[in-house]
């Protein structure tokens, strides 16, 4: 076992030589211009793009290969970590197989053929997947969740079968699995005390601060639930949005009231918009230039390497959506692209 | 015996689509066809004829397996009748699986919320336990009343911090008043009012489910655990019942579920084809390897399930195709056990000589020789015959090496390390060293060339010319070697290398080297360094590779020096401690050194041996096969 500055030493040089990878802010407006072969040919997409014979498998294919870059890179990068940094980085790259979990459930809900709720699964590394073949044999979603139960998802697929039992709510049910995702990321972090710690809690709490108000904003005021509801939904971060000003901010009767009661920097950002499109753009762009610096300045590895993560699914996303709009001859402009493009956030 | 692989054809089989069941039986009962899962040259072949089969198949497949753990089989039935199942009798078992396997997960969710109940009342005799300490009266917590509104019950321990916060919102106080594994016990109190049935909303959402506080809790708490136990009784007696009512119905479901089992292994050979499977119309083609003398056999049995309906051409496999050829495994049961250990490290490739009756034939000689005795080896030949049943195939391997032991104890005169016993066939290690290493060593030496001419064979076979002339171990290597040891010899016996062995290996260290300076693509300084780096190891390599097999003599010398040991030590201790010593001193020789030894014969086999001729990456023969026996239900 190597000693902990060569193993530090070891993972920051790995982060350096991928961050290299990473799409500079004014590459975006030249990778924008390109045509769809050049956009395949200058990311590797070719094979991607070429072999499906339509534009949603073209799609598909495209969004597959990146996802597969993506897990490839977290792959690598979790090699050398020592358990509890591998468990936080593969927790935060599970959110591919709980999108799996989330088709093979509405699926089965409406009783999709085995094939369509395959064509909707991400091909996962076996070590992230969920054993899809399996799940797909159950009948139900009872069943489904049962049998997610015996591995390493049991807790959140034990929640949401409870959830479900009770409710027979799909809706309630995605809901439970996204909380629980985000409640284990934060989970994770609890387990480092070291100087990891520090670093860790203002990535994942960027992550959580952004996610926090995008959920409460939407279930007080898009779903109208009352503050309790509202509240035990929503996943305390590990840095501005914590439980007491969650507690606050729920209780609120108004976006506006609730964007004026934020703390700074988030009151800053988001000054002078209630639209929701638009505060998801400032959160977004908050969330790139957190996870940028702690990419530049942390001395934590396993913080940059998330960082690096976090930030390289973001690359990708706006690459997919860049060639979604050439598969697609979209008349969107690329700069609106980016600003919706910025990773799956939620699972 | 061959120590190559049976000669395999490629064989391309045309068939009418709707005779695919049968051909796949067919071919699955001659048990000589490995499907080739290549897409056919024909692009006109492009459909996938099985994939609606295979999926049906793959669905009743899994619902009888789900089945079968609610009704696990009893006993081993055989597939008497050897049928066609077509894709409408397949669909109707499907079916019909369908139907039991509904029927069947009523019962298991019945069973798992009578587990259910159980807990709770677990739960519920937890609650009361701590409700007994408090000095209040809890029977008024049972209903709510006109001002407060009272929640006692359980939620997931992960909820719980969540919860606090969500319940304070809605004006109430959570109290947790015990922790029990997963779960908390809580009391929640506020008051009454339109913020209740939001709280009653997140309660759902976390799980919460309430304890009813029984009635008559202000009596005698013995009473409740009285009644707590009896409904806990009852429990069991109802899942008695339920065990009693899924029995029943099994044993009425038995007879057609063993027939739908039989179904699915009938229609088991055409699922496994459908990868090999293309079809266009009403023509179907299919593809796969076969050994060569199997073929007219194969052509024979489809003759006579076909009627002759079909079109099958074979070839000889082509170069470029080597390597996807699979190769058929030692049938011998002798060498059985030694081919499980020959595929720990592969499968020979196609053409390549299968190393598995070398490794046999020199791992009984070298396993012999480092541990010789009599005794100690007809314990372990008398142990895994033993444990045969536990061992499986391994006991031979276990028996074999023991009577190698027991041969080389003859020769050494050696019974459970007393060399006074029996006289020596031969001598004991330790009477004459010298003889000994020399001896290894002139195994060694015989094992490495005889390593270099099967890697120089295995590379001529597969067309690897180049490879065999100047790759590891091939020719020129050799040549090395060999003119290496020729001046070794004359400078120990003559005190002179010689020139002519002195050319030898000056000529053929310089063909390696220009060998390697054309295949690297680098600096000239980094070319010179690696070049000058692999002539180095070139030679250090081949000395101490001979010098490894000094190993074979050094263990035969220690067993015997440990056996002095312990005879030693036990003529020390006199008496019933004498006899205790020798015991306890030759079951460590056997359990340590012969594990030792083992793994050292393992090393030169694997390293000394394979690393030089074998390359382990071939493919092994896995025909279509029709499994004849399977687990049968309970019967009525």
């Amino acid at each position: 076992m190597p000693s902990n500055t060569a193993h530090q030493a070891y993972l920051n040089t790995r982060v350096s030589i991928m961050a290299t990878r990473l799409l500079a802010p004014d590459q975006f407006a030249s990778i924008a211009e390109l045509e769809l072969a050049e956009l395949a040919e200058r990311f590797g997409l070719g094979a991607a793009v070429d072999a499906q014979p339509d534009r949603r498998r073209r799609s598909r294919a495209v969004e597959q290969a990146l996802i597969r870059t993506l897990l490839g890179e977290l792959t690598v990068l979790t090699r050398p970590m020592r358990t509890a940094e591998r468990a936080l980085v593969s927790a935060w790259g599970r959110k591919y197989a709980l999108f799996n979990l989330k088709a093979l459930i509405r699926g089965k809900l409406y009783d999709l053929d085995q094939e369509d709720i395959q064509a909707h699964l991400y091909e996962l590394p076996a070590q992230q997947g969920l054993a899809e073949e399996a799940l797909l044999r159950a009948e139900n979603v009872l069943e489904l969740l049962r049998a997610l139960e015996g591995g390493p998802y049991a807790l959140i697929a034990r929640q949401a079968r409870e959830v479900y039992e009770q409710r027979r709510e799909p809706s309630d049910l995605e809901a439970t699995l996204d909380q629980r995702y985000y409640a284990g990321l934060a989970h994770q972090v609890a387990h480092f005390y070291d100087g990891n710690l520090r670093p860790l809690q203002v990535l994942v709490g960027a992550l959580l601060d952004r996610v926090g108000l995008m959920w409460l904003l939407r279930a007080r005021f898009a779903f109208a639930l009352s503050p309790s509801e509202s509240y035990f939904r929503l996943v305390p971060s590990l840095r501005l949005l914590h439980r007491e000003r969650l507690l606050g901010l729920v209780n609120l009767e108004s976006t506006e009231r609730v964007l004026e009661a934020l703390p700074e920097p988030l009151a800053g950002l988001l000054a002078g918009t209630a639209d929701p499109q638009e505060i998801q753009r400032r959160l977004a762009q908050y969330f790139v230039v957190e996870a940028r610096q702690v990419l530049a300045r942390s001395h934590s590895a396993v913080a940059r390497a998330l960082a690096y993560l976090m930030l390289r699914e973001i690359d990708l996303m706006t690459l997919f959506a860049l060639i979604q709009r050439r598969l697609l001859d979209l008349a969107i402009a690329p700069a609106d692209l980016a600003l919706t493009a910025d990773g799956r956030g939620t699972p | 015996m061959s120590l190559t692989p049976p000669a395999m054809r490629h064989v391309r089989l045309l068939v009418l689509t709707e005779d695919l069941p049968r051909a796949a039986l067919a071919l699955a009962e001659t048990e000589r066809f490995h499907p080739d899962e290549r897409p056919p040259e024909a692009a006109q072949l492009s459909r996938a004829p099985v994939h609606a089969y295979r999926q049906t198949y793959q669905q009743a497949q899994a619902r009888l397996t789900k089945i079968g753990r609610l009704i696990p089989p009893s006993s081993q039935a055989e597939i008497d009748e050897i049928r066609v199942v077509d894709l409408e009798e397949l669909s109707e078992v499907n079916d019909w699986l369908g139907r039991i396997w509904h029927e069947a997960s009523r019962y298991e969710e019945e069973l798992r919320r009578l587990d259910d109940e159980e807990h709770f009342v677990s739960e519920q005799e937890a609650a009361l336990g701590n409700f007994a300490e408090l000095k209040i009266d809890l029977s008024l917590l049972r209903n709510k009343t006109r001002f407060l509104d009272f929640y006692v019950g359980i939620v997931p321990r992960e909820n719980l911090r969540q919860l606090e916060g969500a319940t304070a919102l809605a004006n109430h106080l959570l109290y947790p008043y015990m922790l029990r594994g997963e779960q908390a016990h809580v009391v929640i109190v506020g008051p009454r009012g339109e913020r209740e049935a939001q709280l009653s909303s997140v309660l759902a959402a976390a799980g919460y489910q309430g304890l009813p506080i029984p009635a008559g809790l202000e009596r005698d708490p013995q009473e409740m655990a009285q009644t707590l136990a009896d409904r806990r009784r009852a429990i069991g007696e109802e899942r008695k019942a339920m065990h009693g009512r899924l029995a029943d119905w099994a044993a009425g479901i038995a007879d057609r579920l063993l027939l739908a089992a039989k179904t699915l292994h009938l229609a088991e050979p055409l699922v496994a084809l459908d990868a090999s499977i293309r079809s266009a119309g009403h023509l179907a083609h299919l593809a796969g390897w076969v050994p060569a003398r199997a073929i007219h056999d194969l052509e024979g049995r489809l003759h006579a399930a076909l009627r002759g309906c079909f079109h099958l051409d074979s070839r000889k496999p082509r170069s470029e195709e080597r390597a996807l050829v699979p190769s058929v495994a030692v049938r011998n049961r002798l060498l059985q056990p030694f081919d499980l250990l020959v595929k720990q490290y592969g499968i020979p490739q196609y053409g390549e000589i299968d190393p598995t009756p070398l490794f046999a034939v020199s791992f009984l000689i070298m396993f012999g020789a480092m541990f010789g005795d009599v005794g100690q080896g007809a314990v372990i030949a008398g142990l895994a015959w033993l444990l045969r049943r536990r061992l499986g195939p391994l006991y031979r391997f276990g028996v074999m090496a023991g009577l190698s032991s027991v041969l080389f104890g003859f020769l050494f005169g050696s019974v459970f390390g007393d060399e006074h016993l029996l006289p020596a066939l031969w001598m004991s290690p330790l009477h004459d060293p010298i003889l000994m290493l020399q001896l290894a060593l002139g195994w060694g030496i015989g094992f490495i060339v005889l390593a270099c001419l099967l890697a120089i064979y295995n590379r001529w076979a597969v067309a690897h010319y180049t490879d065999a002339v100047f790759g590891h171990h091939g020719l020129v290597n050799l040549v090395f070697y060999l003119a290496m040891l020729w001046g070794g010899f004359g400078l120990a016996s003559a005190g002179a290398f010689g020139w002519l062995p002195l050319v030898l290996v000056v000529l053929s260290l310089a063909a390696l080297a220009v060998r390697s300076w054309r295949e690297l693509e680098a600096p000239t300084g980094e070319r010179v360094l690696v070049v000058f780096i692999e002539t180095l190891e070139t030679v250090i390599g081949y000395v101490s590779n001979t010098l490894s097999f000094l190993r074979v003599a050094a263990f035969s010398l220690n067993h015997v020096a440990l056996s002095i040991a312990i005879f030693t030590l036990a003529d020390m201790m006199g008496g019933v401690g004498e006899f205790t010593t020798i015991v306890l001193g030759n079951v460590f020789v056997i359990v340590l050194e012969g594990g030792i030894v083992l793994i050292q014969v393992m090393r030169l086999q694997y390293y000394e041996g394979f690393s030089r001729y074998f390359s382990g990456s071939g493919r092994a023969f896995a025909p279509l096969r029709l499994r004849r026996r399977l687990a049968a239900p309970q019967a009525s």
